[in-house]
């Protein structure tokens, strides 16, 4: 800005007004998602979905040829059948009653039912977790102001963990309803963070502070539970919950998710211009008449839904949460608003290209079938990514 | 409303198409001498932190004139900013109350708040991708309902703060690409925006190049003399705020030690007393000319 710019630059700038309202961002309802970047993101993220999908629902211990998996997942016998759409999304029984349908459903091609009740679930399950994930992250990042915060930074994944333990080693019968309990034990623990933050309102540092507290005492429960597992298989099964896998996944585990996933992404949508003014600051969000502890309240709520959504179908997945909305935002921008759409493509992305490496990997390296939690290759990916974001970057932190 | 139809005073021709352009009328005066200037009192006033023991003001009141500027001057640690964020309802009064038209703004709906008294704190941060204009547009939050898109009204609303923040050309900036001054520019826009009766300003000028102090002055003064709106600033600069300012309110350690017109409260008794400093004052056509001579000691 020059001397003269209030005078005749100023001037000039004002007639600039009139070009400058027409600008590239569009301000109608749904203008904003026609932003290139956003697009080529979501391509691209397709792009990967559609790949490791493929590998997954073609390799397996009944092999078939790229060609024949993608002729048995567009299969007209079930993509134009509402029955077994129905059977698969609802569940036979509901099937049943929505359709008024009695007899047998009709036969399908092997592979056809190899790929949709056995290998496409996995795949659906792995985008709902990684969607799921990814939002809570950013809605969490927003919340605490701090771009290295993750789902599972407010004592979600620490409650989860230690409910996930009692369940497998002292209410062994319980363990039917393990899912349920460990989304509810994440919810609980998030409440008692936000309770012990609690002093005549919060605020971000409070909370994570509090985060950090609850962590570690649960973290110690958590931990000394494993002590008195006596079977290899309880702390195996313990191990893949609190590391999080997609191992066994089915169309069940879509139904329990599904619908939390939906109420979740909606509310995040629709909560994006409340968490664009959280990143204004305290201060300013007030100011503009926020009732922030609401509002902040509220958020992390859904964030914790989320959360506790992927929790119930896959455990608990680190680095997910942390490491997409980084690089969603690395590449649409701070815009909430792109950021949660982004961050739907590439959650999912990311979490069914992992879900390869955990199920397929070991088969390559050491030539057994044994499957990896998929938790373990997430961190092995979020880590490098982070180096590099490091070494590439001059500030991380604060958003 | 309040800042309807307000131009900057420019010196060249231009300001008369470019509130043709606004598709509203963009006659000055005429659309605003309905509404009168709004009321803000502060009566009482005990204000303090949580971690403090003693409070910072100790039941001072405020009576701000209606439609006028109004500056806030005294030392650091006087206690200034602290009362404007009293009378802004960011800190709640551990006694006494702030009235706004008559109404207590502690139990005001907290958007209906921000639609009548809007401020700008001293430290204000973004994340820096976001563009200016998108920056501003936060300032129509509170007119917004929770699933409301923008409006026309709120798009004019934004092309008027802008335009009276003299920050056109900075639009499409990136916020974390401009320079103090500019950032400046950009948030006063964001607060005008806001649209609001009462605007509170807490300490604009500190740390801005003289340029960008004249365009803060400037558009001070455009509020001053061409609309209602009532405003409340802090300055650190006690010639800037007599020249600038109807009412000069000056504190000392918490305490209202003098208020009134400039020309009554800026004299070189209140320059020792709290400032402690010896000075020259100086009328003059723009005011109380303040020339600072040596700090005082007295022991």
């Amino acid at each position: 800005m020059s001397g003269e710019g209030s005078t005749v630059g100023g001037g000039g700038s004002s007639v600039d007004g009139e070009t400058s309202r027409r600008r590239s961002t569009d301000r109608s309802r749904v203008g904003w998602l026609f932003d290139a970047k956003l697009v080529a993101v979501a391509l691209s993220s397709l792009a990967v979905i559609v790949a490791a999908g493929l590998v997954q629902v073609s390799f397996g211990a009944y092999s078939m040829t790229v060609g024949q998996a993608w002729r048995a997942v567009l299969d007209p016998a079930v993509l134009f059948d509402p029955r077994w759409l129905l059977n698969f999304l609802l569940g036979e029984e509901l099937m049943r009653t929505v359709t008024g349908f009695r007899g047998e459903l009709p036969e399908l091609a092997r592979e056809t039912l190899i790929v949709w009740n056995i290998r496409l679930p996995r795949v659906l399950v792995g985008v709902i977790v990684g969607a799921n994930l990814a939002i809570s992250g950013a809605i969490f990042q927003a919340v605490t102001r701090n771009e290295l915060a993750s789902p599972f930074i407010l004592g979600v994944s620490s409650g989860a963990g230690l409910t996930i333990l009692l369940t497998l080693v002292v209410f062994g019968s319980l363990s039917a309803f393990l899912p349920l309990i460990a989304a509810l034990g994440g919810s609980v623990a998030f409440l008692v963070v936000y309770a012990i933050a609690w002093k005549n309102g919060t605020s971000p540092v409070r909370l994570v502070l509090a985060g950090v507290i609850v962590g570690t005492v649960f973290g110690s429960l958590q931990t000394a539970l494993f002590f008195f597992a006596d079977d290899i298989g309880v702390v195996q099964s313990a191990i893949a919950w609190t590391t999080g896998s997609l191992t066994g996944t089915d169309w069940e585990q879509v139904r329990l998710a599904l619908p939390w996933t939906l109420v979740a992404v909606a509310l995040s949508i629709a909560g994006s211009r409340q968490l664009n003014l959280l990143l204004l600051g305290e201060g300013t969000a007030k100011s503009l008449g926020m009732s922030i502890e609401k509002v902040r309240f509220a958020l992390s709520g859904v964030a914790v839904l989320a959360a506790a959504a992927s929790i119930a179908v896959a455990g608990i997945v680190g680095f997910v949460g942390l490491i997409v909305p980084h690089m969603v935002r690395n590449l649409v921008g701070t815009d909430y608003k792109r950021l949660v759409v982004g961050c739907l493509f590439v959650g999912p992305a990311l979490m069914v290209g992992a879900d390869v490496g955990a199920r397929l990997g070991m088969n390559v390296i050491a030539g057994t079938d044994a499957q990896i939690p998929v938790g373990i290759v997430t961190g092995l990916v979020g880590g490098p990514y982070f180096l590099y974001l490091m070494r590439k970057q001059q500030h991380m932190g604060e958003i | 409303m309040s800042i309807e139809g307000l131009e900057r005073t420019r010196t060249d021709g231009t300001d008369e198409a470019a509130s043709d352009s606004d598709g509203t009328n963009g006659s000055t005066a005429a659309n605003r001498t309905g509404d009168a200037a709004s009321d803000l009192d502060g009566e009482g006033l005990v204000l303090g932190y949580p971690a403090a023991e003693e409070p910072v003001v100790d039941g001072e009141s405020i009576a701000v004139e209606p439609g006028a500027v109004t500056a806030l001057v005294g030392p650091n640690g006087s206690g200034k900013s602290t009362l404007l964020k009293g009378l802004a309802n960011q800190l709640t009064p551990e006694d006494g109350s702030v009235l706004l038209d008559g109404r207590d703004v502690h139990s005001m709906d907290t958007k209906a708040l921000a639609r009548k008294l809007g401020l700008l704190s001293q430290e204000s941060t973004s994340p820096n991708g976001i563009a200016v204009e998108d920056l501003v547009y936060h300032g129509r939050y509170p007119h917004r309902g929770f699933f409301e898109r923008t409006t026309e009204a709120d798009a004019r609303a934004v092309d008027r703060a802008i335009e009276l923040a003299g920050c056109d050309h900075l639009r499409d900036r990136e916020v974390g690409s401009l320079s103090g001054g500019q950032k400046q520019l950009a948030w006063i826009a964001m607060v005008l925006a806001q649209d609001t009766d009462v605007l509170l300003l807490d300490e604009p000028t500190t740390f801005l190049d003289l340029h960008h102090q004249m365009e803060v002055m400037q558009i001070i003064e455009t509020l001053r003399d061409e609309s209602e709106v009532t405003v409340v600033v802090v300055l650190h600069d006690i010639e800037q705020a007599a020249r600038l300012a109807d009412r000069v309110v000056a504190l000392k350690d918490g305490e209202i030690r003098a208020r009134g017109p400039p020309e009554e409260v800026v004299t070189e008794e209140l320059l020792a007393d709290v400032f402690r400093v010896d000075a020259e004052v100086v009328a003059t056509e723009r005011g109380p000319r303040v020339t600072p001579i040596r700090a005082r000691h007295e022991e």
